[in-house]
């Protein structure tokens, strides 16, 4: 019951957040709307060049256009999500370096709920999405998936389960946030390839690459296992077949993780500003 | 019971010692050396239910750190801090709805909505019911007149608009206990006192227990009864406003303005510290000789026009001690 309070504050917490945020994003109209805009041709340019390139084969190793780009709505998709409720997370040492996780701690909420709750890149969120959105209406019905009841639970939480698992890479770099180290750059690094890495089916890659898109950075659990679960390319055979349903899994547990870690490391927060003296 | 107990709070910080030069800097990198700071090196105090305290020291000294411990931002190196019989840092959210605090240097506003909106978020994050949240919302615009502001967007306000703004933010759900870090900071004359006067109404009203720390000697001067002094991480004066001008301020200036100039004015325990024709000022230590006693003598022997007496402010002791002019430990001196 308690628990369920909880949650049920925790939601309403997040709308008056994310109604303030809207106020904001409303005050800039055009800059905000440009913003956008260019987020949405960055990325629909990304898509271009791939659909432009593969239009030449018929396919590759028996992926099909469609397929590929439905593949890659996975990722646009997650990410959109992502964005809904991290955006906090993403954009932590600005968070620490504006004062405004002193604030945070001085409040009585949770702390990841406040990070959760504070910040919202509208932009990034329909940017992303409306991408991702062309292509899974474009491809979703023309690869053959049965939309049944239980492929759209699927793709749903599998949906939210890779959005966790961004969440947690994010979360474990804003961890050296604590120790005063800025990672930004080497986490977008390695955040940003692996995405682009997962763009593509991994069968394509090397053993030593899928292995670490399933292992290390596990965005091949963002992209290539829920697509294979719709599409069931007969090189699943590679892969055990256990690795279709790990995404909620693999979020989770490693959310968990890094929270844990995360929660270790707010004990070495040093603040900011004057906070030296 | 007091409402704040500090006992032998310490906080220490590793700091990468950098070297000169490119090849330092490299070094540095590859074998980072480090230096251990102790930005607070036990300070225990304790501040009972409805006191006024000014928290006051030079840049440096670790008043900010204390702050930030007591109010559970820091987690301390070592040390207990108990707030109404909680630690802020292991029950941090409990701690947080009875406490308030006010940045002078940073706001927790919305910077592009109303005031009114951030208003409306705390009610809702502090779970303050509508009685007690209008109630409050009343008083403290009719206080801090913030209702002429409180549908403009906090980045067209005034500083002095912002500042009671955030003060009242912090206030609304009633806390215990309100660490105000500079809350006049950067404020005219008239702003300053208005917030002060809030202030000491709203610690009489209500009882909150204040803690405050400032570089304007008004503010405590004119707010609280109590002063620690700290510096270099360690209190070095604990005690009342009244008492640090006993002790320190033991002496009077006083400015005699003489029909016609004399020389060599001496008397037991005055010092000449300033000569300009007829105009003279002497500094009298009040253990050695009264200042009734130096103006009956002055006017009896000498032709006098104008006599003032200044008492020394509590500025200039406060200067005195930051600059070592005073020591403050008689055991060492």
């Amino acid at each position: 019951m308690k628990l369920l309070n909880n949650t049920f504050d925790t939601i309403r917490l997040f709308a008056r957040f994310t109604k303030l945020n809207l106020k904001i994003t409303l005050e800039y109209k055009l800059d905000r709307t440009l913003t956008f805009f260019a987020i949405f041709c960055r990325e629909s340019v990304n898509v271009l060049v791939i659909y432009f390139i593969l239009k030449k084969f018929i396919s590759i190793k028996g992926w099909e256009m469609n397929e590929m780009l439905f593949l890659y709505s996975f990722l646009f998709l997650s990410y959109s999500l992502f964005v809904a409720f991290f955006t906090g997370i993403r954009e932590f040492d600005s968070v620490i370096y504006s004062g405004e996780f002193d604030r945070l701690l001085i409040r009585p909420v949770g702390l990841l709920t406040q990070i959760i709750c504070a910040r919202m890149d509208h932009c990034a969120f329909l940017g992303h999405g409306a991408v991702g959105l062309i292509l899974f209406i474009k491809t979703s019905t023309s690869v053959g998936i049965q939309w049944t009841p239980t492929n759209i639970l699927y793709y749903i939480v599998t949906l939210v389960g890779a959005a966790i698992i961004q969440a947690s890479l994010f979360m474990l770099s804003s961890c050296f946030n604590f120790w005063a180290i800025r990672t930004t750059n080497l986490r977008n690094m390695i955040f940003f390839n692996s995405r682009r890495f997962a763009g593509y089916p991994i069968s394509f890659y090397p053993a030593l690459i899928q292995n670490l898109l399933i292992y290390v950075t596990p965005f091949a659990f963002v992209s290539y296992f829920p697509a294979q679960y719709f599409l069931r390319k007969p090189e699943l055979s590679l892969f055990w077949d256990g690795f279709l349903y790990m995404t909620p899994i693999v979020g989770v547990a490693m959310f968990a993780l890094v929270y844990m870690l995360w929660k270790n490391g707010l004990k070495h927060y040093s603040s900011s500003g004057t906070s030296m003296y | 019971m007091a409402f704040i107990k500090s006992e032998n709070l310490v906080k220490e910080y590793k700091i990468n010692v950098k070297k000169k030069g490119l090849l330092g800097a490299i070094n540095s990198l590859l074998i980072p050396e480090y230096k251990i700071k102790k930005a607070v090196d036990n300070i225990s105090f304790s501040i009972e239910k409805g006191e006024m305290v000014g928290f006051i020291g030079p840049n440096g000294a670790g008043k900010s750190t204390t702050v930030k411990m007591l109010t559970g931002i820091l987690v301390p190196s070592s040390g207990e801090i108990s707030i109404g019989g909680l630690s802020p840092y292991k029950n941090r959210k409990a701690v947080a709805s009875k406490i308030g605090v006010v940045f002078g240097q940073r706001t927790q506003l919305w910077w592009d909505l109303p005031v009114i909106d951030t208003f409306d978020l705390l009610k809702f994050i502090y779970k303050i019911p509508d009685k007690e949240y209008k109630k409050n919302l009343d008083m403290f615009s009719e206080l801090l007149e913030i209702h002429k502001f409180m549908n403009q967007p906090v980045r067209q306000l005034s500083l002095g608009q912002r500042m009671r703004a955030d003060i009242a933010a912090s206030m609304l759900h009633n806390p215990e206990m309100v660490f105000f870090d500079e809350p006049t900071i950067g404020l005219d004359v008239v702003a300053k006192e208005r917030i002060r006067e809030f202030i000491k109404y709203i610690n009489a009203e209500k009882g909150t227990t204040m803690l405050f720390t400032t570089h304007d000697m008004q503010d405590i001067e004119k707010t609280c009864n109590r002063m620690i002094i700290i510096d270099n991480g360690t209190i070095i004066y604990d005690g009342s406003i009244h008492e640090i001008k006993h002790r320190f301020g033991n002496y009077r200036i006083v400015e005699v303005e003489f029909q016609k100039e004399y020389k060599n004015l001496s008397f037991a325990g005055v010092k000449l510290i300033n000569s300009d024709g007829n105009r003279k000022k002497f500094k009298v230590d009040q253990t050695l000789m009264q200042v009734t006693n130096l103006i009956n003598e002055l006017t009896q022997k000498y032709e006098v026009q104008d006599i003032t007496i200044q008492e020394p402010e509590i500025e200039q002791i406060i200067r005195d001690i930051y600059q070592g002019g005073i020591c403050l430990d008689k055991n060492v001196c």
